[in-house]
Formats: C-alpha cells, sequence, structure tokens
C-alpha cells in the first residue's frame, strides 16, 4: 500500500481552504512526494462552498479527484452537508465544534469523528487570521502525512516577506500549526 | 534577443494553465490572442504576465470568434500566434479553426474542456471531443493531441507549435479543467536541451519580393466557384493529411501484451486506466491499457492491433460516448466485445475502473 492521504477539506469562501491545500500539498512536494492539490469551483463568483481535494503519495497519483477521502475536514453547516459523501470505514471526519445543527447531518460510517474548537481559538487564543493555519495544522495532526517543521518551512516559503515586516506573525502561524495539530490528538 | 524563458531545466509544481503558459514561452510564441473562459483564464493570466519579460505580445479581443480570426491572422502576417478557449468559446472558435483547417494554415489552440451542453460547469468533461477533432463544417482536417497532466500540457504544447507549422493543418492541445486548475510537479525546460526543434514560422501574405517573379505567388482561398473545384481542393486536403498522419499519430500501451481486458481512455481518464492496471495486476487480471494520444488523426492500426488480440475491451470516458464514436469507426470490422463506461461531465476514479472491470472476469 502506498504511503500517503486523500484530503478533502471544504469550508465557506474565505475560510482560506483553498490556500491551506496550496500550501500543503507543496510542502508535501517539497519533502520528494507525489503531490496533487485541486480546487473544486463552481460559476458563482462567491458565496458558494469552496472545496479543496489534496492526494499526498509515494507513488505517482491517479485521478485528481476521489471518491473516498481518509480525511474529511468540514467548516462550515454547508461544507458538512457537502462533504459527507466523502466519508467510508476508513475516513476520519473533523468539523468544526462551533458549528450548530449539523449533529443529524454527521456522518454515520466514519471511523472517526472529530469535533475541534478551531474558530474559537482562533477567536479567543490566536487571531482569526490565523485560523487557517490552525485547520492545516489539524490535516497535519490527523495524518501525519509530512512533519510539522516541513509546514513551518512552508508556511515561511509562503508568508516569509509579512514575517519579516513583523516577526511576531511568524510566532502566531507556527502556534496555530501547532495548536491545530494538538486538536486533532487523543 | 530577451534571455530565454527557461534555462536548461526544472522541476516545478504548477496547473497546467501555468504550464501551457510557460510551454508557449519556451516554443516561441509571439503572441496571444484570446477571451476570457474558465477554465482557460489563467494561461491568458500567466501570459498576460510573463509575455512582456520576453518581448511577446498579447491582445485581448472582443469575443472568441475574434480570438480564433486575429490569431489566424497573426498566422498568416509570420507571427507565432496562438489562442486558448473551453466550452462555448470552443464552439466560436469553429469558424476559423475551419478556414484555417481550408487554407492550410498552421494554428495552436489550447481547449480545456468543461461540462456540456451550454453553460453547464467550468469544471471538468471529456465532452469536446467532437468539437476538438470534427468542429465545424469541416472534414477533421486537424491535429488534436488528448493530454493526461501537467507534464505532457507542456511536452504536447511545444510540439503542437512545432508540428502546426511543419505540416500546416490546425493544432489543438485537448485538455481539461482539472488539468487546468490541479497542482502538480513537472519538468519545464528549454527544447533545446532537450533537442527538441520548432520549425520556424513564416509569413504567409505579404512576403518579399514580386510575387511571379522573385516567387511564386501566395494564393490562399477558402472560397470557390465550382463544386468540381471544391471537390480537387478537398482532395487535396485529404492527400496531404493521409501523408502527415503517419508521422504525427502517437498513442501509449500498458501491459496490452497479454491482456485479455483492455482499457480504452484517453486524457485525464488514461490516469484512472492506468492506476486500475496496476492494483488489477497486482490481484492476478490480466488487464492492460491502450490510450491514444492524437484523437487526430486517431491511431487506427495500434488499436486494431490491441483490440484483435484481446477478449474483450473496456472502454472508459466522461461523455456521453463521444471517444467511443472514435473508437468504433477505428474498429469496424473488429469483432472483440466492447463495453462502455460514460460519465459525462463527471470525473473517472482509480477505484471505479476497477469494479467496473472486475465485472468482466
Amino acid at each position: 500500500m502506498a504511503k500517503g492521504a486523500k484530503i478533502a477539506i471544504a469550508g465557506e469562501g474565505g475560510q482560506g481552504v483553498q490556500s491551506v491545500a496550496g500550501i500543503l500539498s507543496e510542502a508535501a512536494y517539497d519533502e520528494g512526494f507525489e503531490a496533487l492539490y485541486i480546487p473544486n469551483f463552481g460559476v458563482e463568483q462567491r458565496g458558494g462552498v469552496s472545496v479543496a481535494y489534496v492526494q499526498i503519495s509515494d507513488e505517482p497519483i491517479g485521478s485528481p479527484k476521489f471518491k473516498i477521502a481518509d480525511i474529511v475536514v468540514a467548516l462550515s453547516d454547508r461544507a458538512v452537508h457537502r462533504t459527507k459523501k466523502y466519508v467510508g470505514p476508513n475516513t476520519v471526519f473533523v468539523y468544526d465544534a462551533d458549528i450548530k445543527g449539523v449533529d443529524g447531518a454527521l456522518p454515520k460510517n466514519a471511523a472517526k469523528v472529530l469535533a475541534i474548537p478551531a474558530i474559537r481559538v482562533a477567536k479567543e487564543e490566536l487571531h482569526p487570521r490565523v485560523f487557517n493555519v490552525i485547520i492545516m495544522g489539524a490535516v497535519i495532526g490527523a495524518t501525519k502525512v509530512v512533519d510539522i517543521d516541513v509546514a513551518k518551512k512552508a508556511l515561511t516559503k509562503k508568508f516569509g516577506y509579512k514575517f519579516e515586516q513583523d516577526p511576531s506573525l511568524r510566532d502566531l502561524n507556527y502556534k496555530a500549526l501547532e495548536r491545530g495539530y494538538e486538536l486533532v490528538q487523543g | 534577443m530577451a534571455q530565454k524563458p527557461i534555462e536548461g531545466e526544472k522541476k516545478v509544481f504548477m496547473t497546467g494553465n501555468e504550464a501551457v503558459a510557460w510551454a508557449a514561452l519556451a516554443a516561441g510564441a509571439d503572441i496571444m490572442y484570446g477571451y476570457p473562459i474558465t477554465p482557460q483564464n489563467e494561461i491568458m493570466h500567466y501570459w498576460t504576465r510573463l509575455a512582456p519579460k520576453y518581448g511577446r505580445k498579447f491582445l485581448q479581443t472582443e469575443d472568441e470568434i475574434s480570438a480564433g480570426f486575429t490569431a489566424v491572422g497573426g498566422v498568416l502576417a509570420g507571427r507565432r500566434a496562438f489562442t486558448a478557449t473551453a466550452g462555448p468559446g470552443n464552439i466560436l472558435m469553429q469558424e476559423s479553426m475551419c478556414m484555417a483547417e481550408m487554407m492550410r494554415l498552421p494554428t495552436v489552440l489550447v481547449v480545456t474542456q468543461r461540462g456540456g451542453p451550454s453553460t453547464a460547469t467550468v469544471i471538468y468533461s471529456q465532452q469536446e471531443v467532437t468539437m476538438t477533432c470534427y468542429g465545424g463544417n469541416g472534414e477533421g482536417f486537424r491535429i488534436v493531441y488528448s493530454t493526461a497532466g501537467q507534464q505532457d500540457l507542456f511536452d504536447y504544447t511545444l510540439k503542437a507549435f512545432d508540428v502546426a507549422w511543419k505540416y500546416r493543418f490546425p493544432t489543438f492541445v485537448l485538455g481539461d479543467g482539472y488539468q487546468a486548475k490541479m497542482r502538480e510537479p513537472l519538468v519545464i525546460y528549454d527544447p533545446e536541451v532537450r533537442g527538441v526543434t520548432i520549425t520556424p514560422s513564416e509569413p504567409y501574405m505579404a512576403k518579399s519580393g514580386k510575387p511571379g517573379v522573385d516567387r511564386p505567388p501566395t494564393h490562399l482561398r477558402n472560397t470557390y466557384n465550382m463544386e468540381e473545384e471544391l471537390l480537387a481542393a478537398v482532395n487535396e486536403l485529404a492527400n496531404a493529411y493521409a501523408q502527415m498522419a503517419p508521422q504525427v499519430v502517437e498513442s501509449q500501451e500498458f501491459e496490452t501484451e497479454d491482456a485479455e481486458v483492455v482499457i480504452l481512455a484517453h486524457g485525464v481518464v488514461s490516469r484512472a486506466a492506468q492506476g486500475a492496471v496496476k492494483v488489477l495486476r497486482s490481484q492476478g487480471y490480466r488487464v492492460g491499457h491502450f490510450r491514444p494520444i492524437t484523437l487526430r488523426p486517431f491511431p487506427d492500426e495500434a488499436i486494431k492491433r490491441v483490440a484483435e488480440k484481446s477478449r474483450r475491451l473496456f472502454l472508459v470516458e466522461s461523455s456521453q460516448a463521444q471517444f467511443r464514436k472514435l473508437v468504433t469507426d477505428s474498429l469496424y470490422g473488429v469483432s472483440t466485445p466492447l463495453t462502455s463506461y460514460l460519465k459525462p461531465g463527471e470525473g473517472i476514479t482509480v477505484d471505479e475502473v476497477v469494479a467496473e472491470v472486475k465485472k468482466l472476469f
């Protein structure tokens, strides 16, 4: 069996789903993995559910999309409805604990369903801007597909120029990554 | 001469649209004429960002009819011009591409297939096969490369710029929205370092010298008065196409040698087929895969050879049998039974192909 993961991340436009997927897949690629990332996009300019599909593997990747993911991350109620079809018996389904009224919609067939307080941690402990970095940490924590240090390197590659202007941003991002990682443990 | 867009070669992680823009630069394209449509837009975006650095040009026209015709105009003037589009835009470009067919003009059109009919989705399909191969009021005197990923997009965009000018037939790189938008690794390179040559462009109109004295007069026609004249002209095109075909036709085979069942797929779906062959072989099923790379000209001989020695063919595509029409036309007289799995406008995964092929054992 090939080492790697199939990851679906879904949320509202503006939650940073696509940038998480972009940074994560590029981090895996930099580490020598085969990586493929494709966004889902509709005809709407704004207001749609944004889904990102990431595949990381040590073998060449077949189709760009997949039916069943190893990990699904849903960040809004609509995203929960939209992504539960990617769940199979080995899937870890992660959703934000602050999403209300989706209990009935949660997948029944997942290996594990995990509610994480990412929105709250972002708002109360860190900064809303790093919400998606927390999610990236959670994805890495759940899949262990790349090392957390690799993810830090990828963040620096992406935001290095901002980190240089304001070094506190580096700490904030690293912290967010680590907190996300912790949220899915245990 | 500005510096080379790509020095040597380098491994990159990028979208298909970006790969196409780099390939066009590396192929020495002078100008892109374009009109926005998803999922093709970023070819234009990357081109407009990169082109000025290397002294290349861009013109956004008022629609795709104009983009197609201005590309043809650029070619007539001797420029290595190209365009790109998708879906409804591909429809509007058929008129200019037919004119190129009739006048034997080299054009390069990159198509990123989206769902159809009509506006449908901006995501993905393989529903522009018939139109790209046989669109317009023409005879399909075109070269069509169906790519399966980023490396193909780069390699075959380069190649399109060579064969179009070498053989003077409209040439298409037929990708899709998946390839356009996904990111994956590929190697981009300066064609020279790989020994890839690209036929130079030349003006077809307003050449220097006095016509009939210094050089033969240029006489490019797309209008005829007599039906006999037209028949002769089209016969001439058909002959030239038949002579060109064996030099250009391309296909790929995966474990077809002893295969009982052969999967037929093109474009990005070939990746699902390749993955399925791997899985099924590891489970003891004798399965192979045949992939036409050129849909025009179609690899008739190669597919016949494979079809004749297998017990059953399994055809899979993201369209309601547009690819199958090419296959069955090509395989006329071959009696190997064929099962199809058709999903117009939706992607196809390795797991699905594996499950469907197992039903045939």
